[in-house]
């Protein structure tokens, strides 16, 4: 037992570190979120290169193994430029979806291709309405044996506009469907969507896209485990990243205790505000080991369901708590736009409403705890 | 230092000695044991009975070195003797206090001498302190104690009112006592430490009923009561360093983590058997605890991990307390919503009393968790200054 991590582990972490800081000195976030692609294409092309995009994929497709503790590591350094770039989407969730597609195959091709951050891919899994119905899509997948016609709309789509492939789910006649599409193929069109967070999203429409049988990387019962299995990685991965968001409001929340004066002291030295901080530090650091757990675990291949909902369930509560004592540690300079605590408090927000909510994983827990399963809309 | 590679697993070695551990609980344990002993006097009686029997088997003092009358086993060995030792209602009695902090604190600071004379019947299970550190004017401001031990031939003479002080009338057999030396010194650095015998003349103990029913907590009048110049622990005035490094053991000392489990599993095992987890309510909340049971164990082993690597981890040890303590308490009151109006139903021998009262206790036994060994704000006080480099509050 060893919760302190290793000196690899931590060279890595100050590499991201220091590549963050060079990234958002070049290219200020808020300008990256004004321009056209909304993400940072400069800082994207260097991942491959640092090998971030092959970190959760095997040996076989040009990947890095199974290293979703160290992908982790990245991820909390990048949530705290934020240096936006679509690192959860392709690397973790599509690569997740296309694990196990065979090296020879198209859909092998697209993961080494993924792994080496040559394309970016997508998953495209929630539709208008949805809260997080991941296994309930209404989008269709028509027809039999051959080329089969996808039809549906889907929403929230991260980066589809930089994508060059998307993984998308679907109901078909066996079931759940997992789809590969390439962006380009005639029937497909999307919408870049108003988002309360950071990263630019799309409605994603398929107008009768022609999808062949290699095109279908799984359906049915073993389509509903992959889908299970890319919602773990991401909610996992998601929770690093906001891990990170987390550690940023925690450095500017005591820098501004330390430095604001009223009441002739810095307003640190007032227990009030300076509880808040520890709270949120609290909250950080709890979140953090939760985090290295479930991961330290899914790579040492063992079971980390439970560690995984953990995780989540406690991070999404606690980065609520975390901006709530942020912003009212700044007071009215943290609303503004300027100060840049509303860089992380918008993408905590995306965090606690994406790859779960609390209950959702809470009740991932009580079933794993011997309760009776609950029925209605509180299954998924 | 050895691998230093983040690991969350328990070596092969280290799970087989919990098995084992559980294995001399089972055995050992009444049938109706339910935990936590200053309830009645054969419950105590049972404690000594019990540290006697770890004593023979070197369990008492495993990770302290052989030359004390240890097994010099590793950190989180002890990790593990501690959590099954509090999840299964702490047997051990009273004296987890000496193998916790006060043991390491004379082995830290003693003569060779006090060593000798102290350390083995501690390994032998055969001896019970208390502390003497608050007063009735000084609780979270400890510094302004006003116990004077007054320097006199051949030792002091030690003058004042003790408070808080837990398991003096069980009766403990020595005293860690927080006494002022030089009044004309800033309050920090006139405090010394003695090792007092209570049997000397002079020294009332006087127990305080709590809400709990126990005589665990005590009043200790010390009356011109000459102590011996040997009984000083550590350099004369210094005693504020000590103190500050007894705490962060004593923080770090008590998996409370693993009683809060331990209690919530029953619960759990009891709600599925009666039905009441088919309320989604009731599920959301007790896999909440249990979520909360392990950030707070994840906590514990961070401030651990870095004890190994021989750091003393004082803000760490603090924000582990924090979550520990709070959950703790979370337990209790939320598990007695769960059991509802049955929940206010104690004793053993009560009927119908839900799981012979565990959470009715849960929930009163934790009322002080966020208050002993530092409140929760002089917690948070610690995480501030020493951890976030917050500026001292004025």
């Amino acid at each position: 037992m060893n919760l302190l991590l290793s000196a690899e582990q931590t060279l890595l972490r100050d590499t991201a570190r220091d590549f963050v800081q060079r990234t958002v000195a070049r290219s200020p976030v808020r300008e990256v979120e004004a321009g056209s692609d909304g993400y940072d294409a400069a800082a994207w092309a260097q991942m491959g290169h640092l090998g971030w995009t092959g970190l959760l994929v095997a040996e076989a497709a040009s990947g890095a193994g199974h290293r979703s503790l160290e992908l982790g590591l990245v991820l909390e350094e990048l949530a705290g430029g934020p240096v936006i770039v679509p690192l959860i989407p392709s690397a973790v969730l599509a690569a997740v979806a296309l694990e196990g597609a065979s090296g020879t195959s198209p859909l092998g091709t697209w993961l080494e291709a993924i792994a080496g951050g040559e394309v970016i891919a997508t998953v495209a899994v929630l539709e208008p309405g949805f809260r997080d119905e991941w296994q309930k899509p209404r989008t269709r997948l028509d027809g039999d044996a051959g080329v089969r016609l996808l039809t549906g709309r889907k929403i929230l789509v991260p980066f589809a506009g930089a994508s060059s492939v998307i993984v998308a789910s679907a109901v078909s006649d066996a079931g759940l469907a997992l789809v590969v599409v390439d962006t380009r193929a005639s029937g497909v069109g999307m919408r870049r969507q108003d988002d309360a967070g950071g990263e630019p999203v799309f409605e994603v429409r398929f107008d009768g896209v022609a999808v062949n049988p290699e095109s279908v990387i799984a359906e049915g019962e073993a389509a509903s485990r992959l889908l299970d299995r890319v919602l773990q990685h991401g909610a996992l991965l998601s929770t690093a990243h906001a891990v990170g968001l987390a550690q940023r409001a925690l450095e500017l929340s005591v820098e501004h205790a330390k430095t604001r004066v009223q009441f002739g002291r810095p307003i640190g030295a007032f227990q009030a505000v300076a509880h808040r901080c520890v709270d949120l530090a609290c909250d950080v650091e709890a979140c953090r080991y939760a985090w290295y757990q479930a991961a330290w675990k899914l790579d040492a291949d063992a079971e980390a369901a439970f560690e995984i909902a953990a995780a989540k369930a406690y991070a999404t509560e606690a980065l609520r708590r975390v901006f709530l004592n942020a912003h009212q540690i700044h007071g009215a300079m943290g609303f503004s736009m300027e100060h840049d605590l509303q860089l992380f408090a918008r993408r905590a927000k995306t965090f606690e409403l994406s790859f779960g909510s609390a209950p959702f994983h809470r009740e991932r827990i009580a079933s794993m705890m011997g309760m009776a399963p609950a029925e209605g809309p509180g299954s998924r | 230092m050895e691998g230093h590679v983040l690991d969350f697993a328990f070596s092969a070695e280290q799970t087989a000695f919990r098995a084992e551990l559980l294995e001399l609980l089972r055995e050992e344990l009444p049938a109706d044991w339910n935990g936590f002993f200053a309830e009645d006097r054969q419950t105590l009686a049972f404690t000594r009975e019990f540290c006697r029997r770890l004593g023979e088997r070197g369990l008492l003092t495993l990770a302290w070195p052989v030359e004390y009358g240890g097994r010099g086993s590793d950190i989180w060995t002890q990790t593990i003797l501690r959590e099954e030792m509090t999840a299964a209602g702490e047997p051990r009695g009273p004296q987890y206090m000496n193998l916790n902090y006060i043991g390491p604190l004379i082995m830290m600071y003693g003569t060779d001498a006090q060593k000798t004379r102290f350390l083995p019947p501690m390994a032998r299970g055969e001896v019970i302190w208390t502390q003497a550190f608050s007063e009735p004017d000084a609780g979270s401001d400890l510094v302004s104690l006003r116990t004077r031990a007054l320097a006199v031939d051949g030792g002091f003479e030690v003058t004042g009112q003790k408070i808080w002080s837990s398991y003096a009338d069980s009766p403990a057999d020595w005293a860690l006592l927080l006494a002022r030396t030089d009044p004309q010194a800033k309050p920090s650095q006139g405090i010394s430490v003695f090792l007092v015998d209570m049997r000397l003349p002079g020294i009332t103990v006087r127990p305080i009923e709590s809400m709990g029913g126990w005589h665990e907590i005590n009043e200790i009048f010390f009356d011109a009561v000459p102590v011996p110049a040997d009984a000083l622990l550590g350099p004369l005035h210094g005693g504020w360093e000590l103190i500050t490094a007894a705490l962060t053991l004593e923080r770090i000392g008590i998996p409370r983590y693993a009683r809060a489990q331990r209690v919530l599993e029953q619960l759990v095992e009891h709600a599925v058997a009666t039905g009441l987890t088919a309320d989604p309510d009731v599920r959301q909340k007790l896999a909440d605890l249990r979520v909360r049971c392990e950030t707070a164990r994840l906590l514990a082993y961070r401030a651990i991990s870095l004890m190994a690597r021989g750091e003393v981890p004082a803000s760490e040890a603090s924000m582990a307390r924090i979550h520990a303590t709070q959950l703790e308490q979370a337990v209790g009151h939320v598990g007695l919503e769960v059991l509802g109006a049955s929940g206010r139903l104690g004793r053993t021998d009560e009927e119908h009393a839900p799981l012979r009262g565990l959470v009715r206790q849960q929930w009163v036994h934790n009322i002080p968790a966020t208050i002993g060994a530092g409140t929760l704000e002089i917690q948070k006080n610690v995480v501030a200054r020493v951890g976030l480099g917050l500026p001292r509050s004025g």
